[in-house]
């Protein structure tokens, strides 16, 4: 088969199947849609008014208002295109070397090469449409503020497309050298090591503004610090300088030079293109037949085992474990088998390094803040900020981790449901193992950043205290809403829903991410409005923070005991 | 049609395959035996050219799976143990995605469709989606599609499993037909009274190595045993489990 007719058949094939899952739409709830939609409806509404905002404040600086601009806009390309190239490594490799779809295709009378160019392009679509739907307020903004006309807006989607070509191409190279020269488990060493090695990078070469001195009136050093502090974005041998520069010039009107750096990005699409197809046909099936050929792998050592599989562990963790006696052995069990999981999937895995990466990038960069504490703004807008942005990442951890693990029991849910205790305690082990390590990661980050940011005492426990119930509330809203919305598959041909990606992209995942953030908006709503109605701790009238410390505490206490109730509800009457 | 030459497969340090020499003729029905993690699997893959051989080659109708792997693949037909299916189609449109697949026509795809949707008593959900399809029916499903384009050479992977009595006897007569018609069955299974009914000849493989191969009563006059298969598997298989092991050399 050629791969023009191949490419053909399978785009019918996936446009028809986008047309099931679509009008498959119409069988959900209606109000579980309509909270869906107004969200996303909510973002779009909420990003544009926040990054206008922002565009409209940077225009105000005489004479630097367009450099700043222009600046954001080299800023966000970057931060784009190297997140575009972790996410296209982390579904390239899930996409090509671990899925049930693709070994099947490698049995089909068509080219090894074409299955990879096809896998390339699935790659490229699904680790870039969130992005893209992400930044579409941004872009809008940038339009709106810099007065564009409506061409613009079709150009910037022209632009898109050379630029998710070559992150995609970049990742899926970086994929075909790994999978081919590296061991799969030294892959995942590897990427824990890049992954390190880049926030040190980034916190010993990004340094973000001395938010403090824009108060002060050393304004003009200040931009030349943003400036300075930003120029790796502005190397001209980056695509996001490209598609960023041809965006700014066609913004001004200037066709011929937005023109060149779009023939520029387009030339270097196809050139990334022409490697991986290159590379693919010499590594591909190497790398293919290599990654499904391995041994258990110890450094340095050559291993005999005859079944080929990883040597139980000795029984370091179960002994760990064994410091909580009141652990049931079988709920240890369970919290054994699920870390042990957890650990050998490299795609599991892998993310949770890029997520816990960003948010310690994030806290270690607070070290390069110093606000005036005697000003309440500053001591409000900071802290609630810092609070929001834990919260939202763990909202996204939660979701992503935590919602699948119910649905990943899948067809082997049986196993665990057998035991004496049954189901409920598998849910109930899952609730208490996942809290466990939320508030292990939320505690440390928030007392780390409490810390940097030199917050008094009371503002430190009164965080500490929120994060912990927090932590509890969205694990249990995860965990919950995974029962009550599994994903499982319905047989036992290849299990699609092996993949936590997958099962989060369903419309359980939605929902459960949606309630979340329904959840942490309502919490920051209810310890701010005291700050602002002048009642809280440092006002003389605290009875402001108790109240909303009731309305708080109260409010998670619901996020834990209605989906978890429900869900047990469910799991209990679960016929297996 | 199915001929291997010294076929090896090394993982880590292990031989999951060692040395494999196999010649099946076209037309033959041959079942392939062993234990768990015996290498059958990696056999297998090694034949549809999922796997690179560490040493050695397999062809499919004279061609080198590795050196003309489209011509080889065209001819085979290959059932997994755990097959892929879209779960979003109906299984006619999945057999019309085959066909596609296989450069059918349309016409001649939607013919041998109703005849293997007849055989295989698929006509109550052909307009189902695959999703809300049983496992015997799912699996039934991928037996039919991988037959869709007439191949020569038809590799299967435990097909019995998960099918009720009806569903594992049709599957049995359709493969056996299509072995008598000319088609070369290579079927790897558990389940031993099934070989013994079905096959021509017999391999059974233990620790990568083929170690015996025949008739039936072949089989038994090299183990010594007289009764059915499972005394003779089960006489042969203990014999090698005495033996050393010896790990590979790379």
């Amino acid at each position: 088969m050629t791969a023009p007719t191949f490419f053909r058949v399978l785009m019918d094939l996936h446009l028809h199947m986008a047309q099931r899952r679509l009008g498959s739409l119409k069988q959900q709830s209606r109000l579980m849609l309509a909270v869906i939609m107004l969200f996303v409806l909510g973002y779009w509404v909420a990003g544009y008014a926040l990054f206008r905002a922002g565009f409209w404040y940077l225009t105000k600086f005489p004479g630097l208002g367009g450099l700043l601009m222009d600046r954001m806009l080299y800023l966000f390309f970057a931060f784009l295109f190297l997140m575009l190239v972790f996410s296209n490594m982390i579904i390239g490799y899930s996409t090509l070397f671990k899925s049930q779809e693709t070994q099947w295709m490698m049995t089909l009378p068509v080219r090894h090469t074409d299955v990879f160019r096809w896998k390339l392009v699935e790659t490229a679509l699904l680790a870039s449409w969130a992005f893209l739907f992400l930044s579409a307020p941004f872009m809008l903004a940038y339009g709106n503020v810099r007065d564009v006309s409506w061409s613009f807006y079709l150009k910037a989607l022209l632009l898109f497309v050379p630029f998710i070509v070559i992150p995609a191409s970049v990742g899926l190279l970086v994929i075909l050298f790994v999978t081919r020269y590296l061991h799969r488990q030294l892959f995942k060493w590897a990427l824990f090591g890049l992954g390190t090695l880049a926030i040190i990078g980034a916190v010993l070469l990004v340094r973000p503004m001395d938010a403090g001195q824009l108060q002060q009136a050393e304004m003009i050093s200040s931009m030349n610090q943003l400036l300075h502090n930003s120029r790796l974005a502005l190397q001209p041998l980056l695509p996001s300088y490209w598609v960023a520069s041809s965006m700014i010039a066609w913004g001004e009107g200037w066709g011929g030079r937005g023109l060149f750096f779009f023939l520029v990005l387009v030339s270097n699409a196809a050139m990334a293109v022409l490697l991986c197809a290159v590379a693919s046909s010499r590594l591909f099936y190497d790398g293919w037949s290599r990654n499904h050929s391995q041994g258990p792998f110890r450094f340095g050592v050559t291993v005999l085992d005859r079944e080929f599989a990883v040597r139980p562990r000795s029984s370091g963790l179960d002994r760990l474990l064994r410091l909580w006696p009141w652990l049931h052995p079988s709920t240890r069990a369970l919290m054994v088998k699920d870390i042990r999981i957890f650990w050998r999937d490299t795609s599991q895995w892998s993310q949770f390094v890029i997520f816990f990466g960003l948010l310690g990038l994030y806290v270690l960069n607070l070290r390069n803040v110093s606000y005036d504490w005697s000003n309440e703004f500053w001591v409000s807008f900071v802290s609630f900020l810092n609070l929001g942005a834990s919260s939202m990442t763990l909202a996204t951890l939660t979701t992503r981790f935590v919602f699948p693990q119910f649905s990943m029991e899948g067809k082997r849910l049986w196993i665990v449901g057998m035991v004496p205790y049954g189901m409920k305690r598998v849910l109930l082990e899952k609730f208490w193992l996942s809290s466990a390590w939320s508030v292990g990661i939320t505690l440390t980050l928030t007392l780390l950043s409490s810390w940097m940011l030199k917050l008094p005492a009371w503002m430190t426990v009164l965080f500490s205290a929120t994060v912990v119930l927090m932590s509890f509330a969205l694990c249990g809203i995860a965990v919950g809403v995974g029962a009550l919305f599994p994903n499982f598959s319905t047989g036992s041909t290849a299990n699609r829903y092996d993949n936590p990606a997958k099962i989060v992209s369903g419309f359980g995942g939605t929902f459960c991410f949606v309630l979340s953030l329904v959840y942490i908006v309502l919490v920051i709503l209810a310890e701010a409005l005291p700050v602002y109605w002048g009642v809280g701790v440092g006002s003389g009238r605290p009875w402001g923070i108790v109240l909303s410390w009731i309305f708080v505490s109260g409010l998670s206490l619901l996020a834990i005991v209605v989906p978890m109730s429900l869900a047990l509800k469910k799991v209990g009457e679960m016929e297996m | 049609m199915i001929r291997t030459e010294q076929l090896t497969k090394a993982f880590g340090g292990v031989r999951a395959v060692d040395g494999l020499n196999l010649d099946i003729a076209a037309g033959e029905f041959f079942a392939f035996l062993g234990p768990n993690g015996a290498g059958k699997t990696t056999t297998i893959k090694l034949l549809t050219g999922l796997l690179k051989p560490t040493s050695g080659r397999a062809l499919i109708c004279g061609h080198d799976i590795q050196q003309a792997p489209m011509e080889a693949r065209k001819q085979i037909a290959y059932v997994p143990d755990l097959p892929f299916l879209y779960d979003k189609l109906a299984p006619l449109e999945f057999m019309h995605f085959i066909g596609q697949l296989y450069g059918m026509d349309r016409a001649i795809v939607e013919r041998a469709s109703a005849e293997l949707f007849d055989v295989f008593d698929l006509n109550g959900t052909r307009e189902k989606l695959i999703e809300t399809l049983s496992h015997g029916t799912r699996q039934r499903l991928v037996i039919a599609s991988a037959l869709l384009h007439n191949p020569k050479v038809i590799i299967i992977d435990e097909p019995m499993v998960g099918l009720d009595p009806r569903s594992a006897r049709v599957v049995k007569d359709v493969l056996k037909e299509r072995s008598r018609n000319g088609a070369t069955v290579f079927l790897s299974t558990h389940i031993l009274h099934v070989a013994e009914e079905l096959a021509d000849r017999i391999g059974i493989l233990n620790h990568g190595k083929l170690i015996a191969v025949g008739t039936m009563d072949e089989l038994r006059a090299a183990s010594g045993v007289v009764g059915a298969l499972e005394d003779a598997f089960l006489s042969l298989t203990r014999e090698e489990e005495e033996a050393p092991v010896e790990p590979a050399s790379e």
